[in-house]
């Protein structure tokens, strides 16, 4: 009886864990097609105060990415470029461009709840974490992320609901090193765009920061079209600055 | 019997000055030895405080441990009228951190830019003795920088640096800066990461108006710190909280008691070994005077009349030997207070330690000497114990036939 048990066990457990990575490669397939142009608002509360920023973003594969703010007015026209997980930031306002160091990837980005590193490392869900299933309800799968060995990654867990009906994220619950939670992810209004499928509504909230809010809403995607090669130069950031 | 001791002193001449010896240097070793300790962990200690820290500070309650712009002092005013009404306080300032990333052409770091009142600084820190080059207090989109900031960023004087960051408000903030001053105060990370800016075109920048991430103070006299931090506390406002500089440098005070522990072990070792040979010493002494003793206890001297005749040689002997160790080590750690040892170059092999000099001071301290003294006094007492025991093992009829 014992022997089957483990058996079974030995069949079950890689079946579990072939089928969370199966189940998060969709996701990120959804989150990134080919390629994909989006243009998004961003709803800051922070401290009592509430900014919006409207931005655009060109993607293609995993390690490029091109984002240039439209709104608001004093900010028009800043631009990052994501190239290999480096990045890149032009301020049209004082005229240079900025590499971000590696000391400041988990600063928040443009006083926003997400950072540096949630720019650049978008990809990093898949190549640096195992998948491991936690559980199903219906179609809501929770996977837990834990960091593959040696992968440069900040986060020490991340455990994530994903409905399967169309392989969207629900919640992502980030954990740091010491297990504590650190910031939640929601995510809602689940639109299809051609073969894919996005929430269209996130809202990220750090759990250490009182009143603070990020709300993340895409107003426009389009993917698998055709984006120029010229986005991913450090020239694009100041050629599309204006 | 300190009569018959003298003579016994002066009789068994060999263990005699083997032990005054011995008593002799390791008391002198040991004073000089905590007083270079207590002098290098002093001296780090007064610099970090003495450059930036001050002898207390004033936060919000959750600011160092959440941080950021959500738990600023917004009525710093309260807390001057306060901190004027308290007597023993020195001097007080408010500052205000945000952190960013600073680039000249290719080069970007991360840059805490602090927003200060330059002229009520100058009496609380040594940021303006600092100064290495240009101007202190300069006015404007000045910046007045850390010498390994500069290094790092590659710029001189009336070079420009980017600033981005964000307000108070949590609003994007970039701005070209001009480098007015460069400073060195010898604590590397310090001087890697800061650079300071006047308060006034601070909070135009950065929405700051009269807020503060915290107030630093200074005392007249660092005895009276916790007295008067106690009493600003129960004034201030149920959201702020004083931290006295032990807290603040809870770290630095931590990693010293432990160099400490560690300083105290390798010198029991030390001890450990001195006291064997002291206590070896006593015991072949007293061995060879078995018979001797034999004789006092036959006619008719107690156990313990021997056992005092030998605590009195014993005591002789350490009392004699510190009598000379103690001024000698006492004025060996004056003489080094007031001229410290310099060793060219420390200060950069050490400088991730906070070691920000080149000279090593000692500290004399009176009662760190005293109780170095008892030591010494008391490990010697101790080795006398077990040939006194040994002594007493004896008859007088076996002892008088002790060959």
């Amino acid at each position: 009886m014992k022997k089957i048990a483990i058996l079974l066990a030995l069949i079950v457990l890689p079946l579990q864990a072939d089928e969370a990575n199966d189940i998060i490669h969709k996701v990120d397939q959804n989150m990134r097609g080919k390629s994909v142009y989006m243009k998004l608002k961003m709803v800051i509360q922070s401290g009592g105060h509430t900014r919006s920023m409207e931005m655009e973003s060109w993607a293609k594969g995993k390690k490029r990415s091109f984002v240039k703010i439209l709104a608001p007015s004093k900010d028009r026209g800043i631009t990052f470029l994501n190239l290999d997980g480096q990045m890149w930031q032009y301020i049209p306002r004082i005229e240079r461009t900025i590499k971000i160091p590696p000391s400041m990837m988990l600063q928040n980005w443009m006083g926003s709840d997400i950072t540096n590193d949630d720019m650049v490392k978008q990809s990093s869900i898949v190549d640096d974490y195992h998948a491991k299933l936690l559980g199903k309800k219906g179609s809501i799968v929770t996977i837990e992320l834990t960091p593959k060995p040696n992968a440069a990654v900040v986060w020490g867990k991340i455990v994530s609901q994903i409905d399967t009906t169309h392989y969207t994220e629900v919640k992502d619950i980030f954990y740091d090193e010491d297990g504590s939670k650190v910031r939640v992810f929601t995510y809602s209004g689940v639109k299809q765009f051609g073969r894919y499928f996005l929430p269209t509504v996130w809202r990220v909230k750090p759990f250490n920061r009182k009143g603070h809010m990020t709300t993340i809403k895409i107003e426009r995607a389009t993917y698998d079209g055709v984006i120029s090669q010229a986005y991913f130069s450090k020239s694009a950031l100041k050629r599309f600055s204006r | 019997m300190v009569g018959l001791a003298l003579k016994n002193l002066s009789f068994y001449k060999g263990r005699s000055i083997t032990t005054f010896l011995l008593t002799f240097f390791s008391a002198y070793f040991f004073i000089v030895y905590v007083a270079f300790m207590d002098g290098s962990h002093s001296s780090m200690l007064k610099n970090a405080l003495d450059v930036y820290t001050g002898s207390m500070q004033i936060y919000q309650k959750e600011y160092r441990e959440e941080g950021g712009y959500d738990y600023l002092i917004n009525d710093t005013q309260k807390v001057f009228n306060l901190l004027d009404n308290t007597r023993g306080i020195r001097a007080y300032s408010a500052r205000v951190e945000t952190y960013g990333i600073a680039s000249s052409g290719e080069r970007s770091a991360a840059m805490m830019l602090t927003g200060v009142d330059f002229e009520k600084e100058a009496k609380l820190s040594e940021l303006k003795k600092a100064l290495k080059e240009g101007v202190y207090d300069s006015k404007g989109a000045c910046l007045y920088i850390g010498s390994e900031l500069g290094k790092k960023l590659q710029v001189k004087i009336g070079d420009e640096v980017s600033f981005v960051g964000s307000a108070i408000d949590y609003s994007f903030v970039a701005e070209l800066f001009k480098v007015c001053g460069t400073f060195k105060t010898g604590m590397y990370d310090f001087d890697n990461q800061s650079a300071f800016m006047n308060r006034d075109y601070f909070d135009e920048i950065f929405l700051s108006r009269s807020s503060a991430s915290y107030i630093v103070a200074n005392v007249n006299e660092m005895e009276e710190n916790d007295r008067i931090a106690e009493e600003v506390a129960q004034k201030l406002p149920e959201d702020l909280r004083v931290y006295t500089w032990q807290e603040l440098m809870k770290s630095m005070v931590e990693l010293m008691k432990i160099d400490s522990l560690f300083g105290y072990i390798s010198m029991s070792l030390f001890f450990l070994v001195i006291f064997f040979v002291v206590m070896i010493y006593g015991f072949i002494n007293v061995s060879t005077r078995i018979r001797e003793f034999g004789v006092l206890k036959s006619i008719g001297l107690s156990d313990r009349a021997i056992d005092r005749l030998l605590l009195d040689e014993i005591i002789i002997l350490t009392l004699a030997a510190l009598a000379l160790a103690v001024p000698l080590g006492a004025y060996t750690a004056y003489y080094f207070e007031i001229h410290p040892i310099v060793i060219p170059g420390m200060s950069e092999m050490y400088k991730q330690y906070g070691v920000v000099s080149d000279t090593v001071p000692t500290r004399f301290s009176p009662l760190t000497i005293g109780w170095n003294a008892a030591l010494v006094f008391a490990l010697n007492l101790l080795s006398i114990l077990y040939p006194m025991l040994y002594v007493r093992s004896f008859t007088p009829v076996e002892a008088m036939r002790h060959v």
